[in-house]
């Protein structure tokens, strides 16, 4: 039933840092005139004490890269900045020669790197959507066809001819991204478009997307920062890492796998002597750690799990009343919370604390964590800031929505409607 | 092409990625499928050229207009450059209109690369799709100074200061193929060079404004002393110029063995060109 349609063996792919060749036609002459004429080595490589450095430094973007993708399959590309995602899609979309391997494949394909590719600035939205249409592979009947349905998922009827150098920024890409929506390649290569447009269009376009990909049964590449974006779309996922496959496989293994990886390290902070442990004379943090609750310890930590910090701290000072507050803020810096201990008298030496909390409070997103030290509950004595870093993922039951769910908080709170009988 | 039997017998691989273009590797039937695109292409040059400007294409106009009499006023009326029974204003016409043909299919083409960095590195159809868009926008500029040329023809003619052969005229559309040929050829070599050396985009314009020299744009080839006519005879340009001025006016030496060379040197660089180009532009993106 399902056939592959991409099949890629070895694909590898070498990138030169610094400069690409040397820019100088002169030098470039030298080296090919040593090289394969005198077979000496380049007389250009720096020496440094005695040994040979190469001043062009290579990097494997990617390296022995092998899958396939059937028929009507989503796949979800994930892993870091400079994972060699990208370089990926390129080689796909044809944009890029591998260095090693091959990629065979059947079937029409249209990448989507970008959007507004080809967009003439003094033309009118009319005349660009048959440029940046035609850019993208498409005919001209078929454009012909599409014109008012694209027009109208752009939303910019009323400036169709006006230049689209005087459009908000907006509407650039709304018209740019709906005429990439009604594309209808066999096999359709998405990068990171939806990081952009407001959250309603976000989630317009990740609506066309799921259409394409479940309805109509199209294969779909598709790389995202946006994990919920992923998870819902694609049933496939392969995660890269340093130019490898690190994983692949269900999206959801993947994901979670991926997930665990990325934040395992900074959920605990442990020193074993005073002096490294950040403080200062009065006090000294030594131990930090965020405990998730989970059923399952290779899951990560969702909007519904519990999640309990523990930490111990060294007080330098003798008979003071001293109060603790843990503080939590978003990515952006806003304070959701700031819990304080009771203020209470305190000998020299260490202190343990801990709070719990609870599942269904908060939203899925990046978090930290500060403690802050207070003396007298008014001066104080340190403050240990984004000492824990941790996100949360997104849990939905039986939810078509896939755009950000709003707000720092998501508590349980029961909300009843209740139809009324005339 | 190439068959690799799965599970559910053999598959037809539609299209393959591997390391290497081959020098031969040109499908017609795909460049034919972006026929669309090349149209678009060159319908938003041409618009986007003209868009918020006061006189429009007229400009393709102003330009050889403001050269003619520049022209006039310093090789004829000043240095006194005899241009015989003809009018100095048709003589210089004719050399710019077939010069312009040539420069601005040389230069626009040689900017592929480093015009269109930006789509070439972010979607993929043949980039050659561009060069023969330039190629497209360029013959129809060249089009519309081509009509100024016929005005100033006919008027001339109906003063009864040049002469009419309809034979003779037709010679001007090989004579216009062949500079194109050569023009797009070498820009085609030359986008690629440019795109790796960026130095080289400024020596292009020194070439073209040399080149000017050794043409016989604004002086006929009886005009060029004995010493230096090597130089005549193995620029491939200079016997189209006198074929050209020959179609309209009648006048000056030609060649059939020199327009048989210039023809050999067109297809060389027609076909070196686009295999050069082909087979280079999927690692210029690396480099871009």
């Amino acid at each position: 039933m399902s056939d592959i349609v991409i099949q890629a063996e070895n694909i590898s792919k070498l990138y030169h840092l610094g400069t690409i060749g040397s820019g100088s036609l002169r030098r470039e002459m030298q080296l090919w005139w040593e090289r394969k004429i005198l077979n000496n080595e380049d007389p250009n490589q720096y020496i440094r004490g005695g040994k040979k450095i190469d001043n062009t430094e290579a990097v494997w973007a990617l390296k022995n890269i092998d899958f396939e993708v059937k028929e009507g399959e989503a796949l979800g590309i994930i892993g870091h900045n400079g994972a060699g995602k990208s370089t990926l899609l390129k080689i796909l979309s044809r944009i890029v020669k591998p260095t090693e391997g091959i990629v065979r494949g059947r079937g029409r394909i249209s990448s989507l790197l970008e959007v507004g590719t080809g967009f003439h600035a003094e033309l009118s939205g009319r005349e660009n959507i048959f440029i940046c249409g035609h850019i993208l592979g498409m005919k001209k009947t078929e454009i012909l066809k599409k014109f008012d349905e694209i027009v109208e998922f752009s939303g910019v009827e009323a400036f169709i001819d006006t230049p689209v150098k005087r459009y908000s920024s907006g509407m650039y890409v709304r018209l740019a991204f709906a005429v990439a929506a009604h594309l209808e390649p066999d096999i359709l290569i998405i990068d990171e478009v939806l990081a952009v447009g407001d959250a309603d269009f976000q989630k317009k376009c990740l609506g066309k997307m799921n259409d394409a990909s479940k309805q109509s049964g199209r294969t779909i590449l598709f790389v995202s920062h946006n994990l919920q974006a992923v998870n819902n779309l694609c049933s496939k996922a392969l995660w890269l890492d340093k130019g490898n496959i690190r994983a692949r496989g269900n999206t959801k293994s993947v994901v979670n796998e991926y997930l665990s990886a990325l934040h395992k390290n900074s959920w605990i902070k442990e020193f074993s002597t005073l002096n490294e442990a950040p403080g200062n004379d009065l006090i000294r943090v030594l131990y930090v750690e965020l405990i998730p609750h989970l059923d399952d310890p290779n899951n990560v930590p969702d909007i519904r799990t519990p999640l309990t910090v523990k930490f111990r701290f060294y007080n330098a000072s003798d008979n003071i009343v001293l109060s603790t507050d843990l503080l939590l803020f978003t990515l952006a810096g806003e304070c959701i919370f700031d819990i304080p201990s009771k203020p209470a008298i305190y000998e020299k030496g260490m202190v343990e604390g801990e709070c719990t909390i609870p599942g269904n409070f908060l939203n899925d997103g990046s978090y930290s964590f500060t403690l802050h030290f207070a003396r007298d509950t008014s001066s104080e004595l340190f403050s240990y800031e984004e000492c824990l870093m941790f996100d949360i993922a997104d849990y939905r039951e039986s939810i078509n929505w896939y755009g950000k769910w709003w707000g720092y908080v998501r508590p349980d709170f029961p909300l009843v409607l209740n139809a009324l009988i005339k | 092409m190439s068959e690799k039997p799965n599970k559910l017998g053999s598959v037809n691989w539609e299209w393959e990625i591997k390391p290497e273009t081959s020098w031969w590797n040109i499908s017609l039937i795909e460049l034919y499928s972006y026929t669309d695109l090349l149209q678009q292409l060159v319908r938003k040059d041409f618009l986007g050229l003209y868009q918020q400007t006061l006189l429009g294409p007229f400009w393709a106009l102003l330009q050889p207009l403001l050269t003619v009499l520049i022209y006039v006023v310093v090789f004829n009326n000043i240095i006194g450059i005899s241009t015989g029974s003809v009018p100095p204003f048709l003589f210089n016409l004719i050399g710019i209109t077939l010069w312009n043909l040539f420069s601005e299919i040389f230069l626009q083409t040689s900017k592929t690369f480093s015009q269109n960095a930006d789509l070439f590195s972010k979607v993929y159809f043949p980039r050659i799709i561009v060069a023969l868009s330039t190629l497209w926008l360029q013959l129809l500029l060249f089009g519309i100074q081509l009509l100024l040329l016929i005005v100033a023809y006919i008027f001339f003619l109906i003063k009864g200061e040049v002469d009419f052969n309809l034979g003779r005229l037709l010679l001007i559309f090989p004579v216009i193929a062949i500079t194109t040929g050569i023009g797009f050829g070498g820009g085609l070599i030359f986008s690629v060079l440019t795109a790796k050396y960026r130095d080289l985009l400024s020596l292009i314009q020194l070439i073209i404004r040399l080149l000017m020299f050794v043409c016989p744009v604004f002086y006929t080839l009886s005009m060029v002393p004995e010493k230096m006519q090597w130089l005549v005879n193995i620029n491939p340009l200079s016997s189209l110029f006198e074929y050209f001025r020959f179609a309209f006016l009648g006048m000056g030496s030609i060649d059939i063995l020199h327009l048989s060379y210039s023809t050999v040197f067109m297809l060389a660089m027609v076909c070196f060109g686009v295999m050069f180009f082909n087979k280079m532009s999927d690692k210029l993106i690396d480099v871009l």
